[in-house]
């Protein structure tokens, strides 16, 4: 059988590593040999001083220009589809995270196009008037002059959710010319891997200016000695990851972090025609199963009003039976037994209710816990167990349902909405104060569009130092001219 | 209580003395255990409203079900959701509630029209499990007993013990205020002295607190040969967790009882039955200690997949039902949140199947709820 060694982390190439673990998967007749290092405080201490010299030496002296190009380059090695690191990427995630293998294809396909150097550029023009902020002073509309600075070094945390998101942060770092560690999750830690052997392929230096190392979530040494080398931290995954590392964080650090968050879909009775009903059944049901849920992008609530041709409990079996096709053309992944068991519970306690009243029902997958789908007559909002489960709540009108969000505010996220075009502005001015931060065309939920304002926020701006000259000064040196008039 | 109410309780005591020593023939008691369970499955159908409709759900009916294996199992949520009896549940003798953690107001009920099945499914267990070597001993017990608290199944259960299997000087050492320690040494330290043999019966928290005690006092015992330590409940998060093991040991240096005389009970409010580690019986016929759990002849454990609900193979974990013949009046068949392996000699509780969690920034629903309620994910 053929053999292949994967690296499932990256560090400049000064540094030896010399303690590994290893693990072998097959996938398809071929086997690989993943590598992962045993990481001690010193190799991050000694890590982290290289990061910041090769970053010194090189990337803090290229333009962001030059920086979006090379990222370019690298992204155009991964939208040929026999690139080989693609090919290991295309074979292994599946293998590692258990998502199915097409449905990971194809997502990473379309996120990879998402940092093309058309898209770079318009997230950079997104958040600065002017990018080439970044690499000098630019005049300011108000006078003076200004110039951006990043931080010199970024701590990235991700979790391992969801293929590639992990790149969306690196990214971010690199057109900031930062050097960064990126911690990533034993559940995902490959595609952050690959992608830096991709960015030593097109330039071996600018690579050089980040580690990807994977270690176990939580482990103190390790984590309080990279808050510490970061000017910024960058933290993804839990409430309770998050509160940890905000712990460790002196307050004179940048801190962006991205905790916890709900996604829901608005279905109005416009979209519920016979012409639509069934293309939204089908959009939806590709938002629910993408990723089984674990992204927050992925709706857990439907909210589906009355008055349509199809009535909400018709919409509910009919999400039900797109689930089920959609199981038998991507089947979930399995689950571990507490996953599987939240399931059955979630079943269990809403098929109790549904015995006492009618008004509530519950379709799912019969021998297993592939797909679940929970119809309520009265709206009320829940989360779910995820992996393909959902709520579905029959409403009057769309405009009651924000009342139902009070107390959850801060967890709210994305709303996939189905509508005419006459209810968008309400709507969305009334769940943006309800903490609504993104509305996406049902089926699009769960790829954010480049320079959206994550969960709320900036992306650069928010990491960024700006050192302003003013105008006085600027009039005020033409004094110092010993050849002035 | 209705005829046929009368009819079958008397089948299952009847099942329950044939077979109250243990299973001598082990496929007429296989074919007898189906016969019965199917005519309950029948009866619960029949009587017990809520659970019929749980099984049209499912898709089950004594016309299609033919084997026990094959009878729903009713969630235990469904002892909070649901009334489920045969029985008009104005006339029970008793009802058995859940301590109701999670949801004071939502405990689960367990109704029983009489004790008489309960109490015969509980008399003969525990002579077999915790006693099979005598006939009565001086029982100690650290929990409240049936006075004190009538609708906990377990206070029943102790008072019953200390009642059946008590000698003369058997004492409940829980008052208003809680667990009276200084009486509780003084008496045991009389035991200790006369060299009587003394067991000592409580959930299992309330060891924790005593062993607190004992220690901050400086207290220990030398206990009389045969003294054993009956411990149920286990750890759900009332008091610090100590695993298991490490809690018999501490019995070991506090009382002087070998593991082989220590012996935990698993007892729901949702069973008419109790299930026991064969540590006591083992160590008592065979001379090595099991420490598998296993019911009596009228319950049987089944460990099911939790992705599909059918029994795995043995030694992998999975969520555990339990079908238990002296539960006549509620469901049989119960499906738990607690996680087991079976083995060759019973099973093994790994305990309590928690919440899933997500693996990103998504949430799932038990978080959501836990941090909605101040819990731990902030």
């Amino acid at each position: 059988m053929e053999t292949e060694l994967i690296e499932a982390y990256y560090v400049p190439e000064s540094i030896k590593l010399t303690d590994f673990r290893q693990e072998s998967i097959q996938v398809k007749g071929r086997k690989y040999i993943v590598k992962y290092p045993e990481l001690t405080a010193e190799h991050i201490e000694e890590i982290g001083a290289s990061l910041q010299a090769n970053r010194k030496d090189y990337l803090a002296q290229l333009t962001t220009n030059e920086v979006v190009d090379k990222i370019d380059q690298a992204i155009q090695l991964w939208l040929n589809p026999n690139y080989r690191l693609r090919r290991i990427a295309d074979a292994l995630i599946p293998a590692v995270t258990g998502y199915d293998q097409d449905m990971v294809r194809l997502e990473l396909k379309r996120y990879m196009r998402t940092f093309r150097k058309k898209e770079l550029l318009r997230f950079l023009d997104e958040e600065f008037d002017q990018p080439a902020i970044l690499d000098d002073f630019r005049p300011r509309k108000s006078g003076g002059m200004s110039r951006a600075y990043g931080p010199n070094t970024i701590f990235h945390l991700f979790s391992g959710n969801v293929p590639g998101v992990q790149l969306w942060s690196l990214i971010m770092g690199l057109l900031l010319k930062s050097a960064a560690i990126g911690k990533t999750s034993y559940s995902e830690p490959l595609l952050p891997a690959l992608f830096l052997q991709s960015l030593k392929e097109v330039d071996e230096r600018l690579a050089d200016a980040i580690a990807i190392l994977p270690w176990k979530g939580g482990t103190e040494s390790l984590d309080n000695m990279a808050v510490n080398w970061g000017e910024a931290v960058i933290v993804y995954g839990s409430n309770k990851t998050v509160a940890e590392i905000r712990k460790k964080t002196p307050i004179h650090k940048k801190l962006l972090s991205y905790g916890h968050k709900i996604s829901f879909a608005m279905i109005g009775k416009e979209a519920l025609t016979a012409d639509h009903y069934s293309d939204t059944l089908h959009k939806l049901a590709e938002d629910i199963s993408i990723y089984d849920q674990q992204s927050c992008l992925s709706p857990q609530c439907v909210y589906v009003e009355q008055d349509g041709v199809v009535s909400p409990k018709q919409f509910a079996q009919g999400l039900a039976a797109e689930l089920f096709r959609y199981h038998k053309k991507r089947p979930r992944a399995k689950l571990t037994g507490e996953e599987a068991m939240s399931i059955q519970n979630f079943r269990n306690e809403h098929s109790l209710k549904s015995l006492q009243s009618q008004k509530t029902a519950v379709y799912s997958s019969k021998d297993d816990t592939a797909w679940t789908v929970i119809y309520h007559e009265e709206p009320s909002f829940s989360g779910s167990p995820l992996n393909r489960s959902v709520h579905v709540y029959a409403v009057d009108r769309l405009e009651e349902v924000a009342d139902h969000f009070q107390q959850w505010e801060s967890y709210l996220q994305s709303c996939g909405l189905a509508v005419e075009p006459a209810r968008l502005f309400s709507l969305a001015n009334m769940l943006g104060a309800a903490g609504v931060n993104r509305f996406s065309p049902i089926g699009e939920m769960n790829r954010a569009k480049p320079g959206w304002h994550h969960d709320g926020g900036f992306n650069l701006m928010e990491l960024v130092r700006m050192v302003d000259l003013e105008r006085d000064l600027e009039y005020g040196l033409e004094k110092y001219d010993s050849d002035v008039e | 209580m209705k005829e046929i109410s009368i009819v079958i309780t008397e089948k299952v005591l009847t099942f329950i003395e044939k077979y109250k020593n243990g299973i001598l023939n082990k496929e007429e008691h296989d074919q007898e255990f189906n016969k019965l369970a199917l005519e309950l499955f029948s009866y619960q159908f029949q009587h017990n409203m809520p659970y019929k409709k749980y099984c049209q759900v499912k898709k089950k009916n004594p016309l299609t079900v033919k084997r026990w294996l094959d009878i729903p199992p009713m969630p235990i949520q469904g002892f909070k959701e649901l009334t489920l009896a045969c029985e008009p549940i104005e006339d029970a003798e008793a009802v058995f509630m859940t301590s109701g953690t999670t949801n004071p107001d939502q405990k689960g009920r367990n109704y029983h029209p009489s004790l008489k099945v309960w109490d015969a499914s509980m008399k003969h267990p525990f002579k077999q499990f915790v006693l099979p070597d005598r006939e009565k001993m001086t029982i100690f017990v650290l929990s409240p007993a049936a006075d004190m608290n009538e609708n906990s199944s377990l206070s029943r259960y102790l008072s019953n013990a200390a009642a059946y299997f008590g000698a003369e000087n058997s004492q409940f050492f829980f008052g208003k205020k809680g667990l009276e320690m200084e009486k509780f040494a003084s008496e045991l330290r009389k035991c200790e002295q006369s060299e009587e043999p003394v067991m000592l019966m409580g959930a299992t928290f309330a060891y924790v607190h005593l062993l607190d005690y004992l220690k901050e006092n400086g207290l220990q015992f030398q206990l009389a040969k045969g003294s054993r330590i009956f411990d149920t409940g286990g750890f759900k998060g009332q008091s610090r967790e100590v695993e298991m093991e490490e809690l018999y040991k501490q019995f070991h240096t506090s009382f002087q009882v070998d593991r082989s005389l220590c012996i935990n009970m698993y007892g729901m409010t949702e069973l008419s039955s109790q299930i026991y580690d064969q540590s006591i019986l083992s160590s008592c016929l065979e001379g090595d200690i099991r420490l598998e759990k296993t019911g009596p002849a009228w319950v049987k454990t089944v460990i099911l997949d939790p992705d599909t609900l059918k029994p795995i193979t043995n030694g992998q974990a999975g969520v555990i039902a339990h079908i238990d013949l002296a539960n006549w009046n509620s469901c049989i068949a119960i499906l738990t949140q607690d996680e087991g392996c079976q083995t060759d000699n019973g099973f093994k509780l790994l305990g309590r199947i928690k919440g899933a969690e997500a693996r990103g920034c998504s949430i799932a629903v038990d978080q959501l709820m836990q941090s909605a309620l101040g819990g731990a994910s902030i």
